[in-house]
């Protein structure tokens, strides 16, 4: 134990590389952002002080508000399904009886690892109304007569991004729910077959309940990945009145489209508001139910 | 008779599950060999025979090749530094004493919560003042500071370097540099493997960051190509979709090797993390 | 072992990598140091040399530095071409952090309002530029005047539009392919949509007047007050009109809903599903003309009113270290030669109304046979009013666009339409009074 103490320098010497990467590309962009919150500055000219302007246009904007909104509603129609199948794929890909396991396990992981930028292009290529391959074959199988303009529709749009992001992740979840399944000790089933359970028993009343903390994990990343929504949708655009228009695209626009910098800053402090509300209600959720 | 048709069941459940993953590939794959007016006009499910002039009109304008070397350059490297350093952090973590280091490593953990866009309009200011705008720099080195991968580090460290090893290693004269690189990791190889999957899926997506701090066309990466296509080439879908198409496939050929690999290390990421 | 394996695949490409980063690096560094010392050692024996730069996000830009380095064999000229809509981004960053800056760059008509007044643009009056001008198009020349009346960007170009239509579909659907005839039955919006009707039922339902009710916007720009008169919004009562003419489109089936430059929208310019599609002169390149295939099968009518559209236009940069060279570039695609060359290769109208007026009574180009379609863009624009571009104009108008677009498609009232429109705008510009 001695030896460790002597040589705690070269701990600091370890740890410290992350401290000044972090310092420098985390924090400082962080305290450059809220200082240029507190100016305006469009790109054109030299920033100029403009006290809390910026913050209180961000408290009467309605285009702001509309974006959470947008958010959590994609959040939701991705998130929900994702879990349930992702839940569901790992419980079939568990049994033992199942050939092909890897093969269907890869397959569904594939998705994830395609950029999501190239996804948000394939969906909307897809879903093109003149050209998308969705109407050209809902056409021929009858089911529709006139194409659909789908990104013409509010809740289309939000449902085809929901679609992308649950398309992309479902696989990902889906291993992670495998690998905590698998965590399970096998005495635990032996156990409840010995008792004479069903396979429906033991799923919901043995399997699920074990794999609380990995559902915690999985529940407490989405929050914070999927209020930063960004890249896929991005590619979708922004939809009838901004139906589909998340935060951070708003901040994008804001800022590297309008070139209104600034205001842009004061954005992102609200996004990180937003997402700190979210994150620890979550947390707070998840603890009270212990 | 039940038992096999639940099966029966299952798989197709789990069949057609497998299509929709796959079939947009398929679709995209087939739509890139036609010409524009078909796409425009009929349902296509055979390939066709215009892939090549459609490569050459996207080749053109869009040096996509240039575009996926630079990405996999940026990958790497930044791939390379990330699970380096992040060992290097998680192992000062977890075999090292010294002053504050609860304190210090709560704080890592705290970094995490930090949503990543909150700071990139500072962040594209303050490269442009450190003169790093339109080089590689700015998203290469803060692959230094992963909290993420340092967690990750630091439980491998835990639980499969040996507290002994390092000693012997002091009473073989070596420094604790030498031991960290020589003997340290080699045993945490497996786990950089697992972290070096996350942080090269990671980069590889990045997207914001290049599209702001990159305006040399020939710097660019393949994820803001992509994206631009649509801009483009309003007007023709063809080219679009080779785009796509080279953006994709060799990226599949990849997976179809290497993919019990990748899921391994995800999973075993994912179960520590 | 496996690892081992593993360590061995990132080694080679990064090997691989850092071959491509050599090459990448060397190749920039012969470009920069070429750009630097050499320029402004022009005229002396007459001859220029020298390097320069220009940024641009239009392809034909290439051919403009091919003829120029074809005539100062001692100048090269390095056109970056940065396509879509990331150009504006690129622009400014590279303007702001000085960071590899072009000598010379593009502006488009969307967003020079923009840039116009900032300090990154050089006084070309300054340097003489006024005399390039003298003979230009009203307003072609103006808009690339900053408000203190400074010519600060030059155009090579006008855009004048019309109704291009293929002769065939024409004679099918309306009985003639005259142009002076067409340009009569659709000389105002109620002609249009009565037409408009029967092309429809004629056809079933298949083939459509116009392409989209949409086409106003563009048509009726420029044709109706500014958006912003002293810092207040204002909303030209014409648009009220307008929104109910574009109603009454949508509803008659007059439109085939396509919007400009989309997939649908080539092809319906290309195989006649629709009869006339208004667009600008510079869009020629729409129409497929392999093995001329197209030749002499088009027309152009004239809209109810003359309209123009887009624009593209150059200016210095301030801090350029080759702006005589650069003038002298801006020179040349300001006069006669470069603007007659542009006009018989690709049908781009010239900025310069000599060259309009010296081609007035014979042009000819191949997709049009025997129609002289310069004629009616020259009286079409020369009654264009000059007007300044501000920073506020074309953003609200696309705003405008988007929510009047939206209203059409979902059948709103123009009250609705307005309120939701003021919304955006005062998001947009706070510093405005918006009621």
């Amino acid at each position: 134990m001695g030896s460790k103490v002597n040589r705690s320098f070269y701990g600091y010497i370890f740890v410290a590389p992350f401290f000044i990467g972090f310092a420098v590309f985390g924090l400082m962009p962080i305290l450059y952002t809220l200082y240029l919150s507190f100016m305006k500055w469009d790109g054109f000219s030299d920033p100029v002080y403009v006290g809390l302007a910026n913050y209180s246009r961000l408290l009467h904007d309605s285009f702001f508000y509309q974006t959470i909104g947008n958010t959590l509603i994609i959040w939701i129609l991705s998130n929900v399904p994702q879990l349930i199948l992702s839940v569901l794929l790992a419980l079939v890909l568990n049994e033992r009886f199942i050939r092909g396991k890897h093969f269907f396990r890869a397959v569904y992981f594939f998705p994830h690892i395609i950029t999501p930028v190239t996804l948000g292009v394939i969906f909307s290529l897809m879903f093109d109304w003149q050209t998308g391959t969705i109407n050209k074959l809902l056409m021929s199988l009858g089911i529709i007569h006139d194409p659909v303009n789908w990104f013409n529709s509010p809740w289309w749009s939000r449902i085809i991004a929901s679609g992308v992001i649950c398309w992309q992740y479902f696989g990902f979840n889906m291993i992670v729910f495998i690998a905590g399944l698998q965590g399970i000790p096998r005495e635990v089933y032996e156990a409840a077959e010995v008792d004479g359970a069903s396979k429906k028993q033991t799923a919901l009343h043995i399997t699920l309940p074990l794999l609380r903390p990995v559902f915690l994990f999985v529940f407490i990343t989405s929050v914070i990945g999927g209020l930063q929504l960004f890249d896929a949708p991005l590619m979708l655009g922004d939809g009838p009145g901004n139906s589909s228009r998340t935060m951070v695209m708003y901040l994008y626009e804001t800022a590297f489209k309008n070139f209104d910098y600034s205001y842009g800053a004061a954005v992102a402090y609200g996004i990180f508001f937003v997402v700190m509300f979210f994150t620890a209600i979550t947390a707070k959720a998840s603890k009270l139910k212990d | 008779m039940a038992k096999i048709l639940t099966r029966g069941i299952l798989y197709l459940f789990l069949i057609a599950v497998a299509a929709t993953c796959l079939l947009p590939f398929y679709s995209m794959i087939i739509t890139s060999t036609h010409a524009n007016s078909d796409i425009a006009r009929r349902l296509l499910l055979i390939p066709g025979d215009q892939f090549l002039d459609n490569y050459a009109r996207l080749k053109d304008t869009v040096n996509i090749w240039r575009g996926f070397g630079n990405t996999v350059l940026i990958t790497v490297t930044s791939t390379i530094i990330n699970v380096y350093f992040a060992a290097l952090a998680g192992y000062g973590f977890s075999k090292y004493n010294f002053k504050y280091k609860n304190v210090l490593f709560l704080f890592v953990l705290g970094t995490m919560m930090i949503p990543g866009q909150l700071g990139i309009i500072g962040f594209f200011k303050l490269m442009d003042s450190l003169n790093m705008l339109n080089t590689y720099w700015p998203l290469i080195l803060p692959s230094i500071h992963n909290a993420f991968g340092i967690f990750l580090m630091r439980q491998f460290a835990d639980s499969s370097v040996p507290t002994e090893i390092i000693e012997s290693g002091r009473m073989d004269g070596y420094g604790e540099w030498q031991i960290f690189n020589r003997i340290v990791l080699p045993i945490m190889s497996p786990g950089l493997a697992t972290l070096g999957i996350f942080a090269f899926i990671g980069k590889w997506n990045d997207f914001l960051t290049p599209m702001i701090v990159l305006f040399d066309n020939n710097l660019q990466t393949l994820p803001v190509m992509i994206a631009s296509l649509k801009s483009q080439f309003t007007s023709d879908f063809g080219a679009q979709y080779v785009g796509i198409v080279i953006a994709v496939v060799p990226i599949l050929v990849f997976f179809s090797f290497m993919s019990k690999r990748i899921i391994d290390g995800v999973a075993a990421g994912a179960v520590k993390g | 072992m496996k690892t081992k394996k593993w360590l061995m695949m990132v080694l080679s490409v990064l090997l691989v990598g850092s071959m491509l980063a050599g090459c990448g690096s060397k190749a920039s560094d012969s470009s920069s140091t070429a750009s630097g010392d050499d320029s402004g050692k022009a005229a002396e024996s007459g001859e220029l040399k020298g390097h320069l730069v220009i940024w641009t996000f239009f392809d034909q830009v290439k051919d403009m530095a091919d003829q120029f380095q074809a005539k100062n064999p001692g100048v090269t000229v390095d056109v970056k071409m940065f396509p879509g809509d990331q150009y504006q981004t690129k622009l400014l960053t590279a303007l702001q952090s000085g960071r590899d800056v072009p000598d010379i760059f593009d502006l488009e008509r969307g967003y020079i309002g923009k840039f116009i007044d900032s300090k990154f643009l050089t006084d070309l009056s300054a340097m003489g530029a006024e005399d390039l001008v003298k003979d230009y198009i009203p307003y072609v020349q103006e808009l690339g005047r900053s408000q203190d009346g400074k010519l600060r960007a030059i155009s090579d170009h006008s855009s004048p539009g019309g109704f291009w239509y293929m002769r065939d579909t024409a004679k099918k659907y309306l009985g003639t392919d005259d142009p002076d005839k067409v340009s009569d039955m659709v000389s105002s919006w109620d002609k249009i949509i009565e037409l408009g009707k029967k092309v429809a039922a004629d056809s079933g339902g298949k083939v459509h007047l116009i392409q989209n009710a949409g086409d106003l916007f563009d048509i009726e720009a420029y044709n109706t007050q500014p958006w912003v008169k002293d810092g207040k919004l204002n909303i030209d009562p014409k648009w009220q009109t307008i929104y109910q003419t574009q109603l009454d489109i949508r509803k008659n089936n007059v439109d085939a809903k396509l919007p400009f430059m989309s997939a649908g929208w080539g092809n319906a310019l290309n195989d006649g599903s629709v009869v006339l599609t208004s667009m600008p002169a510079w869009a020629g390149f729409m129409v497929d003309n392999k093995d001329d295939k197209a030749k002499g099968k088009y027309g152009v009518a004239k809209t109810p009113e003359g309209f123009y559209s887009g624009g593209t236009y150059r200016g210095i940069y301030e801090k350029s270290k080759n702006k005589d060279l650069a003038y002298e570039f801006i020179k040349y695609i300001a006069g006669e030669e470069w603007q007659q060359h542009n006009l018989e290769k690709t049908g781009n109208m010239p900025g310069n109304s000599k060259v309009y007026e010296a081609n007035l009574d014979t042009f000819k180009s191949p997709l049009f046979g025997d129609e002289n379609v310069l004629k009616p863009y020259y009286e079409t624009v020369v009654k264009i009013p000059a007007a300044k571009a501000d920073k506020y104009g074309e953003e609200i108008l696309s705003k405008w666009r988007k929510v009047a677009s939206d209203g059409i498609t979902n059948n709103r009232s123009f009250d609705d339409v307005v309120t939701d429109f003021k919304k955006e705008v005062k998001n947009a510009f706070p510093e405005l009074n918006v009621d």
